[in-house]
């Protein structure tokens, strides 16, 4: 996608237009027993996964809400009960279409006001899309199917790849009893991402997926299981959005990363959820010798977020990197943050923050940074910086570290400020007007971190933030 | 909560205690409450992240710990002439007024479990009464701690546009009456600082119990307009020790600094939390603390700053560094920032490491034997800390012992 592109397009009709609700088969809400079964029976899975979602079940009805975190986002509107798990779109085949062109008007019309298949013949090696709970078009350039590399939707790896996905789906990673959500999702899982990589290829253009979630009062669940062989490269990209209604919606997906010696994988998210849903994400990776793990992580929608991805660093001489950005605007609260554990010798970590609140936004960075005993010569840097700018917001840093080695170099830093009076003067002495002012220096601000990004995600980022601040300046 | 306390804290032992001082109704109310409180109050809070607590309260076996009608101390009460520097009881007769608006007005009695424990049963305690006008320096406390169990409690009341600096030591003495020797001893102190408007109060504490001891204090402040506050921390003894030193600047213009060093060796664990409540316009925190580990002592730091919504114009900083010296010690940190008001200039910033090799290389190429060498290191370590210490006796003392805990 290049900035041309973007600029022709307007960002908020691209994400707030509704499309009727339509489906082929719609689960019940709440959750119970025979809501699991019948959303496998539906998706004719084989027992193993079944069994799976029912332990998951047990999990999930054991484990209490947590609402013991200190200034955590308030979760008690949210009924998981009302909220209906699984809704398949209303289209013949399982998996995907390959071809934009067969999927069912309205659905090709959502995603092509998101700008998806435009993307896909610019940028992109692969291209997945979910509609509700299903991937309704998925495909890959032929040359890296031909090298081996494998991207397709999580229900269809499941039915495909068994050995592979029964190995490492919600095993060793994020197990269903890491949290309350991740058990949640591990019963009503649906939709997402399977991505392999074979050892030694470089998948040179970002592979997508986007989410979207066109129905009220619905869950989205979907699963990314990523696989970098050793050696390996892949740069996965999620978009996520729904438009806005009364009742609230709920994501909650599970990602689960394995970086192979030497491999190398980034995984970007620029999340614009509507301002009625709640964003509960569990994503973690782990990493083997040698190989380097990069979160990029854009928060811009949602009522509350939780998120903290999270790198174990499993093999000497992994690396972990973390760029967050966050924005809350009225009514949000962003609790994102990072966790790395440092589990071998020479592991690095290199965490980076920023936050901006207004209107009476909520931003928190919340972050954990575990060295073991034994992870010799091992460093970790953090640095969070939050601009806030009214008296109506709110903006908190809460890092934990935990150092259990002396032959390391551990560093935290943070800032909190607000918007500068003489900074805004200044560009207004300048010829600027107020809100253009604020807006380049919120430009300004994040820079560091969008210098960091792929281009069309820088892009996208800054158009988002444009469009949080013209909607609360004007 | 579930932890039962000593069968012997009950009612009758907390009426002895007070009619043995022959209390006023209101203390005895105040500690009545406070025990009947007792289970339904939570210990001090502690950090825990998944897996994790990063300090262990509930764990302790209070019913050994505490004696409550055993309790004896030695103690040094001694300041200049136009300064009350009395026992708590003596404060009682000469000033109850004060004593009765002041008690639990910075640290409520049931703040937490502790504290309410500490309240039931503290049977000494100092007052120091700066009035108006009066520039005093040299109040220094020393308490001796000479039973298993000892409550302590602490109450500073300055008056407008007066200053005072007060030096505070704490250490174990043997235990009176003992035929065998006591394993395990248990210290409380509560200190409470009102401090009047443009008041200058600077206390410093230097806790030097013996290893045996767990030690639970907690100092809090409440600074009024143009009042400034100054705590310096030294902790070097006990066996555990969870310690929280905060003030509320509640007044316009009001400042604050915390300043803290602590050295752990052998199995000491430090919990050690300062905070700072921005509640007013013109406010200034300065929180800086540094601290050496050794052996198999644990750290854990918590510092908070936390700006209210009408903490206009706050300036808030916080820095706070550990160094490792062996591969046995363990080194928490959460450095927080709780910001409500975005007019505010907040900052923190927290490190861990060991000491640098390179440093630790040239000095050795310059003759010094590796030894002193690291020793050297670590008392320039803590030099920036030293530095913010403006009381030369409290410094030289620190100094002194910190040489002294290097082998």
């Amino acid at each position: 996608m290049s900035s041309e592109d973007l600029k022709d397009t307007d960002t908020e009709a691209r994400f707030e237009f509704k499309k009727e609700q339509k489906a082929a088969f719609t689960a019940e809400k709440g959750l119970t027993e025979a809501t699991i079964r019948l959303i496998s029976e539906d998706k004719d899975e084989p027992e193993w996964m079944l069994e799976r979602r029912l332990r998951a079940l047990k999990q999930y009805q054991k484990m209490p809400m947590p609402t013991d975190w200190p200034g955590q986002p308030d979760l008690s509107e949210l009924d998981v009960e009302e909220i209906v798990p699984y809704i398949r779109p209303d289209i013949d085949t399982r998996g995907g279409e390959e071809s934009w062109e067969d999927l069912p008007e309205e659905i090709r019309d959502t995603f092509d006001k998101l700008g998806i298949p435009e993307a896909e013949r610019n940028a992109l090696s692969g291209v997945g899309a979910q509609y509700e709970s299903e991937i309704v078009y998925q495909n890959m350039q032929e040359q890296w199917e031909k090298k081996g590399v494998i991207f397709m939707d999580m229900d269809k790896a499941v039915r495909e790849h068994p050995d592979i996905v029964e190995e490492y789906f919600m095993t060793k990673c994020v197990p269903p009893s890491d949290n309350k959500f991740a058990a949640l999702h591990g019963a009503v899982w649906s939709g997402g991402s399977f991505v392999y990589v074979p050892e030694g290829v470089t998948v040179q253009m970002p592979i997508q997926a986007y989410f979207r979630m066109n129905s009220e009062g619905m869950g989205q669940f979907e699963h990314t299981l990523i696989i970098a062989e050793e050696g390996s490269e892949v740069h996965y990209i999620e978009g996520c959005s729904a438009p806005k209604y009364g009742r609230h919606n709920l994501h909650s997906g599970g990602v689960e990363v394995f970086v192979g010696e030497d491999a190398h994988v980034q995984y970007s998210t620029v999340q614009n959820w509507s301002k009625n849903t709640y964003n509960l994400n569990t994503k973690r990776a782990i990493v083997e010798a040698g190989g380097t793990m990069e979160w990029v992580s854009g928060s811009m929608g949602s009522k509350a977020t939780m998120l903290y991805p999270c790198s174990i660093l499993k093999g000497r001489g992994a690396t972990d990197n973390h760029i967050t950005i966050a924005f809350a605007g009225k009514g949000q609260n962003i609790d994102t943050g990072a966790k790395v554990y440092h589990n071998a010798p020479n592991t690095k970590s290199t965490i980076e923050s920023k936050s901006i609140s207004k209107d009476g936004g909520r931003t928190n960075y919340r972050g954990l940074v575990h060295i073991a005993d034994g992870a010799v010569d091992s460093s970790t840097s953090v640095e969070c910086d939050a601009l806030m700018f009214d008296n109506e917001s709110t903006s908190d840093t809460m890092p934990y570290m935990e150092i259990e080695e002396s032959r390391v170099d551990v560093a935290h830093e943070a800032t909190v400020g607000k918007i500068g009076d003489e900074d805004v003067f200044y560009l207004q002495s300048r010829g600027l007007d107020d809100d253009d002012a604020k807006q380049m220096i919120v430009a300004g601000f994040i820079e560091p971190i969008t210098e960091e990004l792929p281009i069309e995600y820088a892009v996208e980022l800054n158009r988002l933030i444009e469009l949080e601040m013209e909607g609360s300046l004007g | 909560m579930s932890t039962q306390l000593h069968a012997s804290i009950s009612e009758e032992t907390v009426r002895r205690i007070s009619a043995e001082y022959d209390e006023p109704e209101w203390l005895l109310e105040t500690r009545l409450d406070a025990l009947s409180a007792l289970d339904d109050l939570e210990y001090p809070s502690v950090i825990r992240t998944p897996g994790r607590q990063w300090t262990n309260l509930e764990g302790l076996d209070y019913e050994a710990l505490v004696d409550p009608l055993t309790q004896a101390e030695e103690k040094d009460q001694v300041g200049p002439d136009d300064v009350s520097v009395l026992p708590f009881h003596e404060a009682l007769d000469e000033y109850g007024d004060l004593v009765e608006e002041a008690f639990g007005s910075v640290v409520p009695p049931m703040d937490n479990r502790l504290v309410a424990l500490s309240t039931a049963l503290f049977t000494t305690g100092t007052v120091v009464y700066v009035p108006a006008g009066v520039a005093a320096e040299d109040v220094t406390i020393r308490t001796t701690m000479r039973s298993r169990s000892l409550f302590n409690y602490t109450l500073v009341v300055t008056e407008e546009s007066s200053s005072v600096t007060i030096l505070e030591r704490q250490d174990s003495g043997s235990v009176e009456g003992a035929n065998e020797d006591v394993d395990h001893r248990y210290y409380s102190g509560i200190v409470e600082v009102v401090a009047g408007e443009n008041s200058h109060v600077q206390y410093g504490a230097l806790q030097d119990f013996d290893e045996e001891t767990y030690n639970y204090t907690l100092k809090r402040a409440a600074a009024a307009a143009f009042a400034n506050v100054s705590w310096i921390e030294g902790n070097l003894g006990s066996r555990l020790t969870k310690t929280t030193v905060g003030t509320e600047l509640t007044g316009d213009g009001s400042e604050t600094k915390i300043v803290g060093a602590f050295f752990g060796h052998d199995d000491q664990h430090f919990d050690l939390d300062s905070r700072v409540w921005h509640r007013a316009e013109h406010t200034v925190a300065d929180l800086v603390t540094r601290g050496v580990i050794d052996d198999r002592a644990r750290s854990v730091y918590e510092g908070t700053q936390d700006v209210g919504k009408d903490a206009w114009d706050t300036n808030s900083y916080q820095r706070e560094n550990t160094l490792m010296l062996s591969d046995e010690s363990e080194a928490d940190a959460s450095p927080k920032l709780i910001i409500n008001n975005h007019d505010t200039e907040a900052s923190h910033s927290a490190t861990v490491g060991q000491i640098d090799r390179e440093d630790l290389f040239y000095m050795t190429t310059r003759g010094v034997d590796d030894r002193r060498a690291k020793n050297m290191l670590v008392e320039g370590f803590f030099v920036p800390v030293l530095a913010e210490i403006a009381v030369a006796e409290f410094r030289e003392d620190l100094e002194a012992r910190i040489s002294e805990r290097l082998r």
